[in-house]
């Protein structure tokens, strides 16, 4: 909110320079935006803090912060009124408030024979360098007196109210109003209007109406300075999208006594500026009065709170400064009463916040805290994110971290019915929240495949389905199944899982429609009988519509029960002293027959001598019969307790062959 | 006779090692005299045909020369095999000037790695580090914060909510009151976790972006010592020496609330167009915990004070690496990530 410096000087004697005095109420008040020059005044945009704003949403209440800062002499003009006895208030205008609870307090007045004009150059001046558009003095005031006071006022022109009576109540479904501005609303029961007997004249708190605007004409004003509920006002800026300067006053809560001092402000310079006789007496509706709030100040929990020891006499004095009443002052304690202005503060720590900012933050020195030597706990999401993490990398991939939304199209490629959807999103790309982590990743290979011939990436982050949960999803280009399958075994490896072991995936028919996976080329990854994750290559239907041009394989594991599984301790395998023996192996066998079949039936003949078999080729080519192809093995034999003779280990080599030779469609290369 | 022989012998055999040019020749000069057949191998055969005393005169000599020749022939073939591996050296030139072969490793993300060091900061000082859910409800994220429904104060946190009435949390802070509803106090807690605001995207802003949060809090936890913990992380972080400033802010969750700055990294403090000229860095928000969010949290205000901060969490980042968009951090580009 912007402010006038030489308003501000009004206020305050010996007001710093507008650098200075920026730098203070930045250090002890409120963040100041910037200080600009403005024709023979400085303004200053000072970020108000959203509680304070019931007090420093006007100018008189700036300067009584700097003057608590500074120590300066703080004063206010108190406006005198030179009431006219024939004329009477209550004969010109009668009130009626139907809800009190949305407008606690109405207070209005009545200024009779005025000349509306054009307002003086200070007053139009002062307008301009807080933003306002001059109109004519009647309404300049009202708004001069807001910027001054913090209290919005609204002027009607007496003789436009039917009846000249004012009501307040909520508007009816279907009203119609039509503004200062010329806008059309539609209102509705939540919006609170000022009406006359006949229509709404004005939207309360929000903006004024048409229909009773002072124009060059008007004769009789009548000023209204009211004070509605913060969260009717809320509610009903939000609901028509309509806000303004007294809006965003109304919402933010003002201290209801302050309509009268604002009403007397106002008659005072529409007297002064437009001539006219005030009419005597206030039209006051104010039910329940709102009194001073008392707080117990202990300056024992003030020490421990803030931290340091402020001597009580700077307690007292600060407190006093910022325009609050000590009593029952003890040796420890004092109660304070706190001006009804000072709507944020109600308990013990408001006013501490009070007494250490103004004394100053920078004066409390920096003291490590005297504690038990509990030890942090270990957070084991963390550490097996990080270990993860780690091998991974180790392994080439580069981590990514994408956007935690998908869009409509990106929607197509899952079942709809565990989608999370956003209530309010600010583009089409933020429809849903991710239920996989595969969709960003596509697009992060679409963008990078200019620059990269190959690309891997994962990223380990949080899905949204009927849960929250971590998901691990890496992505490869190229015919890369193997290579991920490995790093897959490798990842498995290092986080402590042995059992792992590869299934074929038997879609459901509805998971069938799904096409995001080659038929031929997926696989279930899975401990023991636990489905942990997939692997395998995208089709290459929505390889296209993502614009890629490789192959891309992928890996995709629930996170959370990986670390589940994962353990720790590695158990250390003793090596053998004695000498392991390898042998080759070949065999020609029909192209279906899958690598763990051959695998099992060696390792149930070989038994325990064989420590390990390593299946180095893999050939179909045209020398070979059709549909055929050629598995070569190492296969290592290795004892514990002894040297194993050759004699021994070609026995076994030769069972493991006729073992193998009972399918006849197995042949073993000799 | 034998005498003569032996001393010429000697004498040959000698010039004979020095002249050898490699192994191969070497080797047969070694078999002319010390070989099955060589000649002082027979000359020390024939000894026994000589009287004793002769035999043991010429006996005693012949076996010194032999041992000298065999000295003589292992350094000169050590000497040649030294020779000819430096011969074999000069010949392998490489340019070192020549790239040299990287393996291909992967690369961790900026944010977990400046996460790695947050953590391990904090853990020393004896934090626990804690996570919350992405996902948040109402009261959690707003109302147990003493942010109530309906309240301008909302304003400062532009909010995504979800279809059926949950929300995307916009602050770690929760995690703060679900660790308090489950853990006794004293507690040293921070969380870096996900968070999501509402708002158009520029380069310092994103939809979505990681804060770190810290909570602290015991009999008499005060502001002094949050301003020894921050200022400690910070030039631990850093690795440079800097000070903190606090300034009076706004938190409904916390009373009194700071705005916390710390000297400016580039400037050291004494003004510069990275600072707006102040020579301070607005870093984090802070506050001591409001009695409210204690009592939301099931603990009694009465027995309980401390503090809690939370700070962008990509700003760290972008501090630490000198990023200047945000979006970078989110947006998968390898020749980005791949720096890092």
């Amino acid at each position: 909110m912007v402010f006038s410096y030489n308003w501000l000087k009004d206020y305050v004697k010996n007001l710093p320079k507008p650098e200075k005095l920026a730098e203070l109420l930045n250090l002890y008040a409120f963040e100041v935006e910037e200080v600009k020059r403005a024709s023979g005044d400085y303004v200053l945009d000072i970020d108000v803090l959203p509680n304070r704003a019931p007090d420093c949403f006007s100018h008189i209440g700036i300067a009584r912060e700097v003057a608590a800062i500074t120590g300066a002499t703080f004063r206010v003009p108190t406006p005198e009124i030179k009431e006219d006895k024939d004329i009477k208030t209550k004969d010109l205008v009668s009130v009626e408030v139907k809800n009190k609870q949305a407008c606690p307090r109405y207070t209005a007045k009545a200024v009779t024979n005025v000349k509306v004009g054009s307002s003086p150059k200070w007053l139009k001046d002062r307008l301009k360098v807080c933003g306002l558009r001059p109109i004519n003095n009647v309404v300049d005031v009202a708004n001069y007196v807001m910027l001054e006071t913090g209290q919005p006022l609204h002027a009607f022109d007496g003789e436009k109210i039917e009846e000249k009576k004012i009501i307040v109540r909520f508007a009816k479904k279907n009203e119609k109003i039509v503004t200062l501005d010329e806008e059309k609303y539609d209102l509705d029961e939540n919006i609170l209007v000022i009406t006359d007997t006949r229509s709404p004249v004005a939207i309360a708190g929000i903006k004024g109406g048409k229909l009773p605007e002072i124009d060059s004409k008007t004769k009789t004003v009548i000023l209204e300075s009211a004070n509605f509920n913060p969260r009717i006002i809320r509610r009903g800026s939000q609901r028509l999208k309509l806000k303004t300067d007294a809006s965003w006053r109304f919402e933010h809560g003002i201290d209801p006594n302050l309509t009268e001092t604002a009403i007397d402000r106002a008659v005072f310079l529409v007297q002064k500026l437009a001539r006219g006789k005030a009419a005597k007496g206030l039209v006051d509706i104010y039910p329940q009065k709102v009194l001073p709030k008392r707080v117990k100040l202990d300056f024992d929990y003030l020490e421990r709170l803030l931290g340091i020891r402020i001597p009580v006499w700077r307690i007292k004095d600060t407190l006093k400064k910022l325009g609050f009443k000590l009593m029952d002052f003890r040796n420890r304690s004092v109660t304070v009463e706190v001006p009804t202005f000072r709507r944020d503060l109600s308990i013990p720590e408001d006013l501490i916040e009070e007494i250490g900012r103004i004394y100053g933050y920078e004066k409390i020195k920096a003291t490590l805290p005297t504690v038990s030597l509990i030890p942090s706990k270990e957070n084991f999401n963390i550490f097996w994110e990080e270990a993860t993490k780690n091998i991974l990398k180790e392994a080439g991939f580069t981590e990514v971290y994408n956007y935690s939304f998908i869009n409509e199209k990106d929607k197509r490629i899952f079942s709809g019915k565990e989608l999370v959807e956003v209530e309010n999103p600010l583009s089409a790309e933020q429809k849903y929240l991710r239920p996989s982590l595969i969709p960003n990743l596509l697009k992060d290979i679409q963008k990078n495949q200019r620059y990269f011939s190959s690309i891997r990436i994962f990223e380990l982050g949080k899905i949204f389905r009927k849960k929250e949960s971590r998901q691990l999803t890496g992505v490869m280009t190229g015919e890369a199944f193997y290579q991920l399958k490995g790093i897959i075994d490798l990842l498995f490896h290092k986080l402590g899982i042995s059992d792992i072991w590869y299934d074929e995936y038997k879609p459901t028919p509805e998971e069938s429609k799904l096409v995001i996976w080659h038929p031929q080329k997926c696989a279930e990854i899975k401990v023991g009988q636990e489905e942990v994750g997939f692997l395998g290559e995208i089709s290459q239907k929505i390889i296209d519509s993502f614009d890629i041009e490789k192959k891309v394989v992928v890996f995709d594991i629930d996170f959370e029960k990986l670390q589940e599984l994962s353990l720790e301790e590695t158990i250390y395998q003793p090596v053998s002293r004695y000498p392991a023996a390898v042998r080759d192996l070949a065999m020609l066998v029909p192209r279906g027959t899958k690598v763990v079949t051959v695998l099992n039936k060696i390792n149930a003949a070989g038994g325990k001598l064989i420590r390990d078999i390593d299946l180095f080729d893999v050939y179909e080519g045209e020398e070979l019969p059709e549909g055929k192809k050629n598995l070569a093995f190492h296969i290592i034999y290795q004892a514990e307790d002894r040297t194993l003779k050759s004699e021994e280990i070609d026995q076994m080599h030769q069972k493991i062959i006729k073992t193998l030779e009972k399918d006849p469609a197995w042949q073993i290369r000799r | 006779m034998v005498k003569i022989n032996l001393k010429l012998l000697k004498k040959r055999a000698q010039d004979e090692i020095k002249r050898a040019g490699d192994l191969k020749l070497l080797n047969e000069v070694f078999k002319k005299y010390l070989g099955k057949k060589g000649e002082l191998t027979l000359v020390l055969r024939s000894l026994e045909k000589l009287p004793k005393a002769k035999r043991v005169k010429v006996g005693k000599e012949a076996n010194e020369i032999k041992n000298f020749l065999r000295v003589q022939f292992d350094q000169k073939a050590a000497a040649i095999k030294e020779k000819a591996k430096k011969e074999a050296e000069e010949k392998e030139w490489i340019d070192i000037t020549q790239p040299g072969k990287k393996p291909a490793t992967g690369h961790l993300h900026p944010l977990t790695q400046v996460r790695r060091k947050t953590e391990e900061v904090f853990q020393g000082l004896g934090f626990t580090v804690t996570e919350g859910p992405e996902v948040e409800n109402e009261w959690y994220n707003f109302d147990a914060l003493n942010i109530p429904k309906d309240h301008p104060a909302r304003d400062l946190w532009d909010t995504f909510y979800l279809k059926g009435g949950l929300l995307l949390r916009t602050h770690t802070t929760p995690v703060d009151v679900r660790y308090m509803e489950k853990n006794n106090p004293p507690l040293r807690i921070i969380t870096i976790g996900r968070c999501f605001r509402h708002e158009a995207t520029d380069a310092s802003h994103e939809s979505n972006f990681y804060q770190l949060d810290g909570l602290m809090v015991g009999k008499d936890i005060s502001v002094a010592n949050f301003k020894a913990i921050i200022q400690e992380f910070f030039q631990r972080f850093f690795g440079k020496p800097v000070e903190i400033r606090m300034r009076p802010s706004f938190f409904p969750f916390t009373e009194p609330s700071f705005e916390v700055d710390m000297t400016c990294l580039v400037c050291k403090g004494k003004g510069c167009s990275a600072c707006q000229k102040t020579g301070w860095m607005e870093m984090m928000g802070a506050g001591m915990m409001h009695p409210n969010v204690f009592k939301n949290s099931g603990l009694s205000p009465k027995n309980w004070q401390g503090w809690a901060f939370g700070m962008g969490f990509d700003r760290l980042a972008m501090m630490k690496y000198k990023i200047n968009d945000i979006r970078l951090l989110y947006s998968g580009d390898l020749r980005f990530l791949k720096q890092f």
